[in-house]
């Protein structure tokens, strides 16, 4: 979660490592685009010069304790974005809906409900910090009825969803990388093999081996560093960065992050680590279990610089167990 | 030629010893009967290596045989790593044992099916 500290308004993106079935993490790439950069994007077009982000484990809600700390510190309007869903929403729009209904709180709902994006006022902030470990959705909240493009990334095949939307032009988001034919996206470091079949609309991620006699699409997205071995048919699936899938395979309508396969016709989740059939290839760094370098990792630019503009630190939090990282934007 | 059906269960993360009985038992069924023999692969969690090895070992020896072997996948997640290795494009897949039993006379319906739907075809085009 992001919170500004400049008044008036505060925004905040965070990110909710519960997922409700299969824990891939929301912070993974959808063709290449960093869904919390998309967000960040968005907050920078409503003037905020600064964002808070931090990972909440618990339920997903920011501490009471902590929105009385930003009331406190006269924090006039707080945006809060669940990092659950990608959604091409207008955010002036809903900030303008929020003043001129004079709401506490304004949640960001589409035809299947709320989106993970609302915005308080200090009297919610308020209200919130008294009430100590309560979260914002206590505070009775008037809808935004949102009607553009969104997607919740939490689920796999709404995920799979925006991968075919994204290929096809169906949103704005586009494929990461060069356009090589029709519909079939690579970017660079790819390695291909002679007899490789791309079949579009796909798109294969930053230094991904494809073998000999593989088969990857259509409506497939192989992110970044992953492998797949020879023969192996990826086909509307997706498979997430780091994964190594064997020779010979058939993966149809999955979503692949290491040894794990999700299923999205059965909703079902298999093991393919035991049989040697798919696994994570390790990083070249040793694993980062801390919240901080991980949003280092997924916010690249916020964290290189050297130049000054982008600043990256741990601020004074209520809680030990929920560090905040400022970016300024 | 026996024609009562074989079920033999799979032994999921076994030894050595019991999926060389699983192979022995699998190449008798099929040379003593004229009816598919069905191999049960319970609801374990997961496969592994040997597991894989010996489900396509399964597979390997129907080869060639007028007799069919038939896997049931006693959950969605090895149904689904059947799939992944292609073992379900080689050997029909079912999700019960009742399923399986009732084979041949679904296959036939759905022979049956598919013909009336090609003589209407062809009964259209004509």
């Amino acid at each position: 979660m992001g919170i500004h500290e400049a008044r008036p308004y505060a925004a905040g993106v965070f990110e909710n490592p519960r997922s409700f079935y299969f824990t891939y993490s929301t912070r993974m790439p959808v063709l290449g685009n960093n869904i919390l950069q998309s967000w960040i994007e968005r907050v920078r077009k409503l003037g905020v010069q600064s964002l808070w982000l931090t990972s909440d484990a618990r339920s997903g809600g920011l501490a009471g304790s902590a929105l009385g700390e930003l009331a406190g510190q006269g924090v006039e309007r707080l945006l809060v974005i669940k990092l659950k869903s990608y959604a091409e929403m207008d955010l002036t729009d809903l900030l303008r809906f929020h003043c001129e209904r004079r709401n506490p709180v304004t949640e960001a709902q589409d035809s299947r409900g709320q989106l993970g994006v609302c915005l308080l006022d200090h009297r919610a902030l308020h209200a919130s910090g008294e009430k100590r470990e309560s979260s914002a959705v206590d505070c009775g909240r008037i809808p935004y009825q949102f009607s553009g493009y969104a997607k919740r990334i939490q689920s796999a095949s709404e995920r799979q969803e925006l991968v075919g939307d994204a290929l096809t032009g169906g949103c704005a988001m586009r494929p990461a990388g060069t356009q090589i034919r029709e519909q079939v996206w690579v970017v660079e470091g790819v390695s291909l093999s002679d007899s490789v079949r791309l079949v579009g609309p796909t798109y294969i991620g930053a230094r991904t081996i494809v073998r000999a006699g593989a088969t990857i699409g259509p409506f497939t997205s192989v992110e970044s560093d992953c492998v797949v071995d020879c023969g192996t048919t990826v086909e509307p699936s997706t498979v997430l960065p780091h994964t190594y899938l064997a020779p010979g395979l058939l993966i149809r309508h999955g979503l692949v992050d290491g040894g794990q396969l999700e299923d999205l016709t059965w909703g079902t989740v298999a093991d393919l680590q035991p049989a040697g059939l798919g696994s994570t290839i390790q990083r070249r760094e040793s694993r980062r279990p801390n919240l901080i370098p991980a949003l280092r990792e997924t916010v690249p630019n916020a964290f290189s610089g050297a130049d000054g503009s982008v600043v990256w630190d741990f601020a004074a939090s209520s809680s030990a167990s929920q560090p905040w990282l400022r970016v300024r934007l | 030629m026996n024609t009562e059906r074989t079920i033999l269960p799979f032994p999921c993360a076994s030894n050595s010893g019991r999926r060389r009985t699983l192979s022995k038992d699998l190449l008798v069924a099929l040379r003593a009967s004229s009816s598919p023999v069905i191999v049960s692969v319970p609801g374990c969690c997961s496969l592994n290596q040997q597991d894989i090895d010996l489900l396509l070992d399964c597979v390997a020896q129907a080869a060639g045989r007028d007799t069919q072997v038939l896997f049931v996948a006693g959950s969605l997640a090895i149904r689904v790593l059947l799939e992944v290795t292609r073992i379900a494009s080689v050997a029909p897949v079912f999700n019960s044992v009742t399923e399986a039993l009732a084979y041949p006379q679904m296959s036939a319906l759905n022979d049956t099916k598919a013909q009336t739907v090609n003589e209407s075809q062809q009964c259209w085009s004509a």
